[in-house]
């Protein structure tokens, strides 16, 4: 029987995003200089970490100018960063109010309007954040981080033509940025050249300034998880713990330690890694996945309450697109057999966004209510895309009928 | 032109916002290519031959690179880049698309690895003398003899190019008919160490199918009072208006900033039934008369899909940046869409028209002189010949194309001997001049504001003074080099030893063609 494995896109902003990459790129624009006191210090006896020190930097900024507006977006990114250090949305409404103090001042400011792009990709909001970038793109065609923003939002709506034109943008305006590198890797991935995406993060992380500890492990987190889908999962091992020794319990390593650890058949020590990044990022898809874990490495009866409680929770953010619906799909397909319940947040999912993941849960969810036809259809949908993903993999060879083709599915 | 409508309501706005004015010398326009200085294209001309051999059937294609060379700058001086494809691309049935684009490849030798500086020589050359402690012995060759030809040793960094005709999508490489490399003319270091202009001539090659070709450190042709034009217009005259016998002059009035600089020059002069689609020459009145010609300079890139077998592709570049008129990029596109434009395709510039058509440059000389220099009202239609086809450059009738910055040449237009040609060429009444393509002498500073302020290519609008609007110029007249009278047309970089850099203030007054001319006080 094939392990039903959550996946949840790697680059998604509020939880595991990947164009909060660029706010180093951001920052390093606005010249924000690195706090003086860690030079010279081993990284991970950081005491505030890059985030803190730009929250803390901009608050001074804001405190000896508090009618400068652009004191206020400093502040907004130092927010969003820290919202991904810590994958607490809490930051994306300080950055929101922030920007809104910001345009106050100066109504219209580009610098704030690319802000309030960033916090709507971190909130997912991506149809308005697409709509938002496309109007800074006509105002300003040559800022690369608007690009950013069109691939982001692309890629997570399931637009991966226009995510490509956009990256493509970024890549030619400036050869060798670090934003640019991260997207095109992910784009790679999506496409299935996953050596390739590994070639690019790694161009990435010899980029990036060695006191940027938290985007150095954020790139590391995502070549751990790169390694680990080309079958090499010693590689994937040194890169996440390194990872963690540059930025502890930091919770996309967790993640995807974890599942390095599943796969060894090490599920007890997945689930204690799930649950140390539950702890550290309490979103109810992280629940989700720390619920099946206890599961396969027989704690049923904490499962059964983890997993319910990860209902109640992620029914309640449903109807927002900042939702737990990908996994709550799953949970109703494989767990609660409740197929109807399935296909019914599947459809919903499906009219925002049709990326591969989404794609992949909806023809699950046709799946499990026998709608072959039409599951095959949306599978084989995901399937052109590229995704190698081992879980889209093993769950495309049962709806089409055919084996997984490459090896990594068939572990 | 309804398309154009939806843009220029932006337009007004974003001109008036933009407060610094983007007047300035085809030098580093674009943010990106300002850090690219190797890409950087300084000028693009393209101009019916005018003397030697290829006069009255010839065209010749000229791109600038790399601004600002000072020919002192050693001990590496300024090779081209092998990373670079350098293009110079002809449109020829008015789509804006190339059909005809000649290829500029280099590779660099290194033939004097143990020496300090890429050339050195001195007459004879250097021996050791009878004192030379071990382990050289006295006799032994220390500095090579003085540079005259490729194959001299003291020319320690050579570079060699290739040409590659695309036409019709069907590649030719173009071979020198005397057989051997293409070589490039280096920095002219000084007397002592090369008889530059000995090179220079060895530099230039034909191939056996009437072509002429030319790469090398050159004379800077463009002139401007840079520093002037970018302190906001704060030029030697206020406001930039010349009497008329400053404007009939060969003289400068203020110094030409570019004096005393080289670039990087790659020149090819073709015959003109190469380049028309009839191929035939055209008269002037023929539809088929009239081309667009454009330069870009392109490097290796990542692309986010990896080539299948990279290895043995043809290769993935990225347009660093692409040059047609004079003033397109740096007079009127924004800052924030300049790196856009640098390395989108003309084809698709309708998306600046805007820029085009109420030009920011126009309003801030309006705005500058209190309102002394009137401006018509956008859309500013009396531009369309300057970005499509359209008389009085292409001949009535000619289909118009897309709005796309090429330098248009009617190649029909019999060229116009020097002695009677115009520094002010079209508007000076000289046909065969900018902006019916780009000769080395045309005043292309006073040509683009002139052109951009109006009332000079189209019938005056109410409130234009030809004794202003029509009169303005920064000042500097003439290049501080004479200029070659055939192909290709280039001066000669100014020796490194004594290279002069001309001062404000300074008077300094040259003569085109090597003729003569006084100084005004």
């Amino acid at each position: 029987m094939l392990a039903m494995k959550r996946f949840r896109s790697l680059l998604e902003p509020r939880r595991v995003g990947s164009h909060e990459m660029t706010i180093a790129f951001v920052r390093s624009l606005a010249c924000v200089a690195v706090v003086a006191y860690l030079e010279g210090a081993p990284a991970h006896a950081q005491t505030a970490s890059p985030a803190e020190q730009k929250i803390a930097a901009a608050e001074r900024a804001v405190a000896s100018n508090p009618t400068k507006y652009d004191a206020y977006n400093q502040l907004a990114l130092a927010l969003t960063r820290r919202a991904r250090e810590t994958s607490d949305t809490v930051y994306y409404d300080r950055a929101d109010a922030a920007i809104a103090r910001s345009l106050e001042l100066s109504p219209g400011n580009f610098e704030a309007q690319k802000a309030r792009a960033w916090v709507l990709l971190g909130k997912h909001e991506f149809q308005k954040a697409l709509e938002l970038a496309r109007t800074l793109n006509k105002q300003t065609p040559d800022d690369l981080l608007v690009y950013g923003f069109l691939t982001d939002a692309n890629v997570e709506l399931g637009n991966y033509k226009d995510a490509e034109e956009a990256c493509q943008w970024m890549l030619d305006l400036r050869p060798g940025n670090i934003p640019a590198f991260t997207r095109a890797a992910y784009l790679r991935e999506l496409f299935g050249d996953i050596e390739g995406a590994i070639e690019l993060m790694t161009a990435a992380y010899q980029r990036t300034a060695p006191l940027e500890v938290e985007d150095r492990a954020w790139i590391l987190s995502q070549l751990g998880h790169l390694e680990s889908i080309a079958g090499r999962s010693d590689n994937a091992e040194r890169l996440l713990q390194e990872a963690l020794s540059l930025f502890p319990n930091y919770h996309y390593a967790l993640a995807n330690l974890a599942k390095v650890r599943s796969a060894q058949k090490r599920h007890a020590e997945a689930a204690d890694l799930l649950k140390r990044r539950y702890d550290a990022a309490p979103h109810a898809e992280n629940l989700f996945a720390f619920a099946e874990e206890l599961e396969r490495s027989g704690r049923q009866v904490e499962a059964k309450a983890a997993f319910a409680d990860f209902e109640v929770r992620a029914l309640r953010e449903s109807q927002i697109w900042d939702n737990a619906n990908r996994e709550l799909i799953f949970y109703y397909a494989d767990h609660a057999r409740k197929p109807a319940e399935a296909l019914r947040v599947a459809r919903m999912e499906i009219a925002r966004r049709h990326d591969v993941y989404t794609l992949d849960a909806y023809a699950w969810a046709l799946h499990r209510n026998n709608k072959s036809r039409e599951a095959r259809e949306y599978m084989e949908r995901a399937l052109a895309v590229g995704v190698k993903d081992p879980a889209v993999l093993s769950r495309a060879a049962i709806i089409t009928g055919k084996p997984a083709v490459t090896k990594t599915a068939q572990k | 032109m309804r398309k154009l409508i939806a843009p220029l309501a932006v337009s007004a706005a974003a001109a008036v916002l933009l407060s610094q004015v983007g007047f300035a010398a085809n030098h580093r326009e674009a943010p990106i290519t300002a850090l690219d200085h190797k890409a950087d294209i300084t000028d693009v001309y393209a101009f019916r031959s005018y003397g030697g051999a290829g006069a009255g059937t010839h065209v010749t294609l000229i791109l600038g690179v790399d601004p600002f060379l000072d020919t002192a700058n050693g001990p590496n001086w300024f090779p081209f880049d092998p990373d670079i494809l350098y293009e110079i691309k002809v449109d020829n049935d008015n789509d804006a698309v190339e059909d005809v684009s000649f290829q500029f490849r280099f590779t660099t030798e290194q033939r004097l690895p143990n020496l300090f500086q890429v050339y050195a020589g001195v007459p004879g050359g250097a021996n050791a003398p009878a004192n030379s402690p071990a382990p050289v012995p006295p006799g032994t060759p220390i500095v090579p003899p003085r540079i005259t030809s490729f194959s001299d040793a003291g020319l320690g960094q050579r570079q060699s190019y290739s040409v590659t005709m695309v036409k019709d999508h069907v590649s030719t490489p173009l071979m020198n008919i005397g057989g051997g490399p293409l070589y490039a003319v280096p920095a002219n270091v000084g007397p002592r160490t090369m008889d530059y202009n000995a090179l220079f001539n060895q530099g230039i090659y034909q191939t056996g199918t009437g072509i002429s070709m030319f790469a090398g450190t050159t004379d800077d042709a463009f002139w401007i009072d840079l520093g002037g034009a970018f302190d906001t217009l704060n030029t030697s005259k206020a406001p930039p208006v010349l009497s008329a016998a400053e404007d009939a002059a060969l003289v400068n009035l203020a110094s030409d900033t570019v004096s005393g600089f080289a670039v990087n020059s790659i020149a090819i002069e073709v015959p003109i039934a190469l380049l028309t689609r009839t191929g035939q020459i055209e008269p002037a009145s023929s539809t088929a008369a009239t081309i667009g010609v454009w330069a870009t300079t392109s490097r290796p890139r990542t692309t986010v899909r990896r080539p299948p077998l990279p290895s043995i592709s043809n290769g993935n570049f990225a347009q660093v940046q692409r040059m047609g008129n004079p003033l397109i990029n740096e007079l009127l596109v924004g800052t924030g869409f300049k790196d856009r434009f640098s390395m989108d395709q003309p084809a698709n510039d309708s998306q600046f028209a805007s820029f085009f058509l109420d030009p920011a440059l126009a309003r801030v000389v309006n705005a500058l002189t209190g309102g002394a220099v009137a401006i018509p009202a956008p859309p500013r239609l009396d531009l369309l010949p300057v970005v499509t086809y359209a008389p009085p450059i292409a001949a009535a009738g000619t289909p118009a194309g897309p709005i796309a910055d090429l330098l248009r040449l009617n190649t029909g237009v019999p060229a116009t001997p020097p002695g009677s040609a115009s520094r002010l060429g079209l508007l000076g009444g000289d046909a065969a001049g900018f902006p019916n393509g780009r000769r080395v002498f045309d005043d292309v500073t006073d040509l683009a504001l002139r052109l951009v302020v109006g009332g000079v290519l189209a019938a005056p609008f109410p409130g234009f003074n030809a004794n202003i609007g029509g009169k303005l110029g920064d000042g500097v007249n003439v290049n501080d080099v004479p200029y070659r009278t055939e192909f290709p047309y280039l001066g000669s970089a100014s020796p490194g030893r004594t290279r002069r850099h001309v001062d404000p203030g300074e008077a300094f007054c040259t003569p085109l063609f090597g003729g003569g001319a006084p100084c005004l006080p």
